[in-house]
């Protein structure tokens, strides 16, 4: 769809460079990955089977946990960020954002107002400012009309009730972000085709026009062969195979360890 | 009319009352909005009452000075608490408070020489003098705070920083992955509620006029608690109505209806506490969220 498929201008979005990174939980090993650099193209894919360590590896990359060895590298623009000297909230505000495969919400905020947060900057959230909520609600105004214009929720004053919308919003704070790097742990997971379909839109325009890319963790195989402009494969917390959608889908190995399984079941 | 209204027990009735009211809707702040349940709330209130006497007394400071210099003490004490608290869960915030209480009645109780242990501090004067009238006086001094605090609370809700704290109480690592700073937003606002609780105490010192190290009891966190919620804790409202049904209508408005002999008072208390539990038990059972309180929320 434009001219970034093959390579995307690093030095506006941000890269992850993974370097042996292990992590184990008691003496289990659950991420080991040797030596990659993820986010060299607007949207790449992450696939694998269940249990492979992918969600592990985004929470690794976000600092939701900590590695137990080796090291993540966060290019951005011309800054080298190591993760493990930040934290989930210090790297968001980096730009470098992440979403949820488990649904997360915010049960007393209602839908306006959960956008309204992701959009507050720091500056206005204290606990001496008492009259600013016109002025961050304005600086809201203009994304908020557009998310709800784009996905149209029923009732937006309202508080986000299936699960679908709590998905939704849960990509939607996260766009509000701004981000250089967006990882979505199975984003289209719970969503009817429609709305996934706009979500997918969205993602490859910012992408196109914006300097942001993304990471999508799926199993809905056709959405990785369609969007995805590169593939990282990962089983038993290993990266074993990239290529373009392409040289995955033919690949033997991942055939034998997930494709097959996946077409058997 | 004017005489009852002008009358020591009127006056101590409103001050007691307002104080109250002040605990409840500071408690209503860090346990319903920040999510962060303190059962140490007569620990950081004793600290305030204790701080803004000795200030007083000891150094002859004027009273409003002592009273702000009691509240920064107790921020201070409670920044470092949080900090070894906050992170943790909700069972073990509840416990450290409680506990943290339990050591400030115990230090005021050692301590003699700063803090006069069981002989008691005092006398602590009446800051406004204004001959008959300076109890009720004083009285709307307190209510006077007690409204600013109010309106705080209220203003806050609907804040950025409201929002903020809402957000870390529902899920405070999402607020996080937001880029949110929240567990130093729970510090601060647990010291910063803390000495406002401490600047309450420093209120209550000219009320008691004699400090004895069992004011500082966990009655105090108790009443506030039963308070909120019976009252509901999902509105301010709440926290009045709670103050409202439990001391005013068992400590006050049953006393001068049923006035019982000498004699039979001193069991009264316990009677009162049993009472409170039973209708604790009662709200529980037919309207969990409390009197004020609205329909609960359904995840
Ligand atoms: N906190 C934890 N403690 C122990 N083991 C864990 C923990 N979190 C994850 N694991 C294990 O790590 C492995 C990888 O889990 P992970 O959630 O990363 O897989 P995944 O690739 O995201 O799978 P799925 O496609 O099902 O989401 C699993 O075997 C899981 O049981
Ligand atoms: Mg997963």
């Amino acid at each position: 769809m434009s001219a970034c498929n093959t390579c995307k201008d690093t030095e506006k979005t941000g890269v992850l460079h993974i370097k042996k990174a292990v992590k184990r939980f008691g003496g289990k090993t659950v991420v080991n990955v040797e030596d990659i650099r993820i986010g060299t193209h607007c949207i790449e894919g992450l696939i694998g089977p269940n249990g492979a360590g992918k969600s592990t590896l985004i929470n690794l990359m976000t600092q939701k946990l900590s590695l137990t060895e080796g090291e993540i590298i966060y290019y951005r623009g011309d800054e080298a960020i190591n993760v493990s000297s930040k934290n989930l909230n210090t790297l968001a505000k980096l730009n470098l954002v992440r979403s949820n495969q488990i649904i997360q919400d915010f049960a007393s905020l209602t839908i306006v107002d959960s956008m309204i947060l992701a959009n507050t900057d720091l500056r206005h959230e204290k606990f001496y400012k008492l009259f600013n909520d016109k002025e961050v609600r304005e600086a809201a105004q203009e994304k908020i009309d557009f998310y709800l214009d784009y996905f149209h929720f029923d009732f937006p004053e309202g508080h986000a009730l299936s699960a679908g919308e709590k998905k939704l919003l849960d990509i939607i704070r996260c766009l509000i972000l701004n981000p250089k790097f967006l990882l979505l742990d199975e984003p289209t997971a719970g969503l009817p085709q429609d709305q996934s379909d706009k979500v997918i839109d969205l993602l490859q325009k910012k992408t196109a026009e914006e300097d942001m890319c993304v990471l999508i963790v799926e199993h809905n195989l056709d959405l990785i062969w369609r969007v995805c402009d590169y593939i990282h494969f990962m089983a038993d917390g290993q990266i074993l195979i990239q290529g373009t959608p392409d040289e995955i889908k033919g690949n033997e190995t991942v055939n034998k360890k997930y494709i097959g399984e996946e077409s058997n079941a | 009319m004017i005489s009852f209204l002008t009358s020591g027990f009127f006056a101590s009735m409103l001050s007691f009352l307002a104080i109250y009211v002040a605990l409840t809707v500071i408690l209503h702040l860090q346990a319903n909005v920040a999510g962060v349940v303190n059962f140490g709330i007569a620990g950081f209130w004793g600290i305030g009452m204790y701080a803004t006497s000795i200030f007083l007394l000891r150094f002859n400071i004027n009273f409003w000075i002592s009273i702000v210099l009691g509240a920064i003490v107790t921020g201070l004490i409670a920044l470092p608490l949080a900090r070894i608290l906050l992170n943790l869960d909700g069972q073990a915030v509840l416990v450290g408070t409680l506990a943290f209480a339990s050591i400030v009645e115990n230090q005021i109780f050692v301590n003699r020489e700063i803090t006069g242990g069981s002989r008691g501090l005092g006398t602590i004067p009446m800051p406004i003098d204004v001959g008959p009238y300076r109890f009720i006086v004083y009285g709307l001094v307190v209510v006077a705070f007690v409204v600013a605090l109010i309106l705080y609370a209220w203003k806050l809700k609907k804040a950025p920083f409201g929002r903020l704290l809402f957000s870390i109480r529902d899920n405070e690592l999402l607020s996080r992955s937001l880029g949110k700073p929240t567990f130093r937003h729970k510090i601060i606002f647990f010291a910063i509620t803390c000495g406002l609780i401490g600047l309450f105490g420093g209120l209550t010192a000219p009320l008691h006029s004699f400090l004895l190290p069992m004011m500082v009891s966990p009655t105090v966190t108790f009443t506030a608690w039963i308070a909120l919620m019976l009252g509901g804790q999902s509105k301010i409202s709440g926290a009045v109505i709670g103050v409202l049904a439990t001391e005013f209508v068992f400590f006050y408005l049953l006393r001068v209806i049923l006035p019982l002999p000498a004699e039979a008072a001193q069991m009264v208390p316990f009677f009162i506490y049993a009472a409170y539990g039973l209708m604790l038990v009662l709200v529980l059972m037919f309207k969990p969220t409390g009197i004020m309180g609205g329909k609960r929320r359904g995840n």
